[in-house]
């Protein structure tokens, strides 16, 4: 019975992504990186019932404690455990790299959909703005960004506050969170609306194109179904590499302080604080570094291998 | 018979840097209700362009720029592109050259029949389907309805360009237009989509325009025959007459070139001396004057017309001065 199933099964007919995932499953590096990115992600996810110690508690008794069984990365100058605040920094970065990959994703593939699709005036117009944006550092960008809105956006949280008495409004996390999202977005948008303007450039002139033209389909269903499904190959290696640079990109705001900021536990200032130690107490810069070091280079074999798997007749 | 499609003096241009060069050049062309017309003319000559011109699918930059083509009542060259649009698949069904590139590759066949149907009739997903099934079912791919489930690159060529068959004929139309679609195929399977095409054109009463450059692929299918020549009609006939009394020196040659089984083994083919002129470089009088063994002076002096040939069939006209007598005439 049992072989039945699996002769049915083998029998379903298979599609690009089907292939793609049996061409990455071949691939051993992939296979790491992304085994390493779901510990991660779950760690992020469940991390308040994995972690054995709160992130913020302190314990002044046991202050820059060397790693040990109890204390699995030791503990920092405030007696917090490292472990605990590394996998809090997990939740942190992915919160980070997610939600700005996904900003920065709807707002490239909107634009560049419509500029690759449509060309013209709009078209010339996200191309200066994409080269603009593109042409001033980033880290410069979003410092200047987050010197320049953060005092105003604080004042004008307090005048909410005095009018509402609501404490959300003294939290300063939030403000960290949206300026750093906001800033990262910003920076982060114009290479995906340049991929996918490129992509649908490219395959709005194909035959299958023509041929729905040719059935009377209307732009936006062409658009939707036949083009922008055709750029998802691409776009999924670019948001894989992009995930892994924007981890990197909120650990460096992080770390230069326009990111996150204590006590909210960020890979970045976590070796900001542990590089002015480190020499007497190592592991306070080498764990958090070490795990961002590890993701960083999941993320970039998963997206070498996504590449070889979703472009396999691409020069290599 | 009543004509369903009647161009007369279309013009088409491309914009160049250089200004307009112009690829056809004051075509007339008849399609009538349930005929097929074979176009067949060497690459470059305003076949396909003509073709696409009807329904607004010209790329940039090339337009068409005189002419009337009335369809239905209606100047197609007159319609808004939203017009042309909900014409497109539901009164002209369209047929491509290459099968292996004209589906979309990560869309199942199924859905990509259905989304035709779904989008020209209106009807609801699961009914969509199932006609779906019906269609590649009546293009003879065996086992429809599990080909509903497969993905373009599981199919081969021949398959493929059933399936195109069939997103052509899910609106219904009036007028089918294959362009060149066996040039991608194997001679048998070429055959095979023929005859699938002469019998779905007979069974569901359609017009069937054959853009082909193979005379002897369309001598099959076609009841008429239109030779074109650097954007111009130069001989239309019915198929028999092209074959047996060819009047247009062009027209001719074409005929003169195809190998025959008579041949002499390893003797060289025959061929037309010369190529065609390049848009914008077209010479005065007939286009193809410079590489005409009967050329005369008069050849060079005006664009010749289409005129009916002395004793021939009737619906037999040609483009010449000199076969049709009117150089004798003139002088």
């Amino acid at each position: 019975m049992s072989s039945v199933t699996t002769q049915i099964e083998d029998e379903r007919p298979s599609s690009l992504w089907r292939d793609a995932w049996k061409r990455l499953r071949r691939n051993k590096l992939a296979l790491t990186g992304l085994g390493v990115i779901a510990v991660l992600v779950i760690f992020a996810a469940f991390g308040p019932w994995l972690t054995p110690y709160d992130f913020l508690s302190q314990n002044l008794d046991a202050r820059n404690l060397a790693p040990s069984l109890s204390h699995p990365f030791g503990t920092d100058d405030l007696g917090r455990d490292v472990a605990s605040r590394v996998i809090y920094g997990a939740r942190t970065a992915f919160l980070v790299a997610v939600l700005v990959t996904a900003i920065a994703l709807a707002i490239g593939v909107l634009l560049g959909a419509i500029a690759g699709f449509y060309g013209g005036t709009f078209d010339k117009v996200l191309m200066w703005v994409t080269d603009m944006t593109m042409s001033v550092p980033q880290l410069l960008l979003v410092v200047v960004i987050n010197a320049s809105l953060k005092q105003p956006i604080t004042l004008w949280m307090e005048a909410r506050y005095l009018a509402t008495m609501n404490p959300i409004w003294r939290n300063g996390a939030i403000i960290d969170f949206a300026l750093v999202f906001g800033s990262m977005a910003i920076i982060s948008w114009p290479p995906y609306a340049r991929l996918v303007r490129a992509q649908v450039l490219s395959i709005r002139n194909r035959p299958y194109v023509t041929a729905a033209r040719a059935l009377g389909l209307t732009n936006r269903l062409i658009l939707m179904r036949y083009v922008l499904p055709n750029a998802m190959g691409a776009l999924i290696v670019a948001v894989s590499a992009g995930l892994g640079t924007a981890m990197v990109l909120e650990s460096a705001f992080s770390f230069l302080g326009v990111g996150v900021n204590p006590p909210t536990p960020s890979w970045g200032n976590m070796i900001s604080d542990g590089l002015r130690v480190w020499t007497n107490y190592p592991h306070l810069l080498v764990a958090p570094a070490a795990v961002l070091a590890v993701v960083t280079v999941a993320f970039n074999f998963l997206g070498d291998g996504l590449n070889d798997a979703l472009n396999p007749k691409g020069q290599k | 018979m009543t004509a369903l499609l009647d161009i007369k003096g279309l013009t088409i241009d491309i914009a160049r840097d250089t200004g307009p060069a112009r690829v056809v050049d004051g075509i007339d062309l008849v399609v009538n209700e349930g005929e097929s017309l074979g176009i067949v003319g060497e690459s470059g000559c305003g076949k396909s362009l003509t073709m696409l011109s009807l329904v607004g699918l010209l790329p940039n930059r090339i337009k068409a720029t005189g002419g009337t083509a009335q369809f239905g009542g209606a100047d197609l060259l007159k319609m808004s592109p939203r017009e042309l649009r909900k014409l497109r698949g539901a009164e002209i069904g369209f047929i491509f050259q290459d099968p292996m590139t004209s589906l979309n590759p990560v869309m199942r066949i199924g859905d990509q029949i259905a989304e035709a149907l779904i989008y020209q009739t209106g009807m609801a997903k699961p009914a969509a389907l199932t006609r779906a099934g019906e269609l590649l079912e009546l293009v003879g791919i065996p086992s429809p309805r599990d080909r509903l489930m497969s993905y373009p690159h599981e199919l081969s060529g021949g398959m493929r360009q059933r399936v195109m068959i069939a997103i052509g004929l899910a609106g219904s139309p009036r007028l089918l237009i294959a362009d060149e679609p066996t040039t991608a195929l194997d001679v048998t399977i070429q055959a095979q989509i023929v005859d699938l095409v002469r019998e779905l054109k007979d069974r569901l009463n359609m017009a069937v325009v054959w853009i082909t450059h193979d005379l002897a692929l369309i001598a099959g299918l076609a009841d008429r025959i239109a030779v074109l020549y650097a954007g111009t009609v130069v001989e239309d006939a019915p198929v028999s007459t092209i074959f047996e009394k060819p009047s247009h020196p062009y027209t001719r040659g074409l005929l003169g070139s195809l190998p025959t089984l008579t041949d002499q083994p390893m003797s060289r083919l025959p061929s037309i001396g010369g190529t065609p002129p390049e848009p914008g470089r077209r010479p005065p009088g007939c286009p193809f004057a410079p590489r005409c063994a009967l050329a005369i002076a008069a050849c060079s002096a005006a664009v010749p017309r289409l005129t009916a040939v002395p004793g021939s069939d009737p619906r037999h006209r040609v483009a010449c001065i000199v076969t049709t007598g009117q150089s004798e005439a003139a002088a």
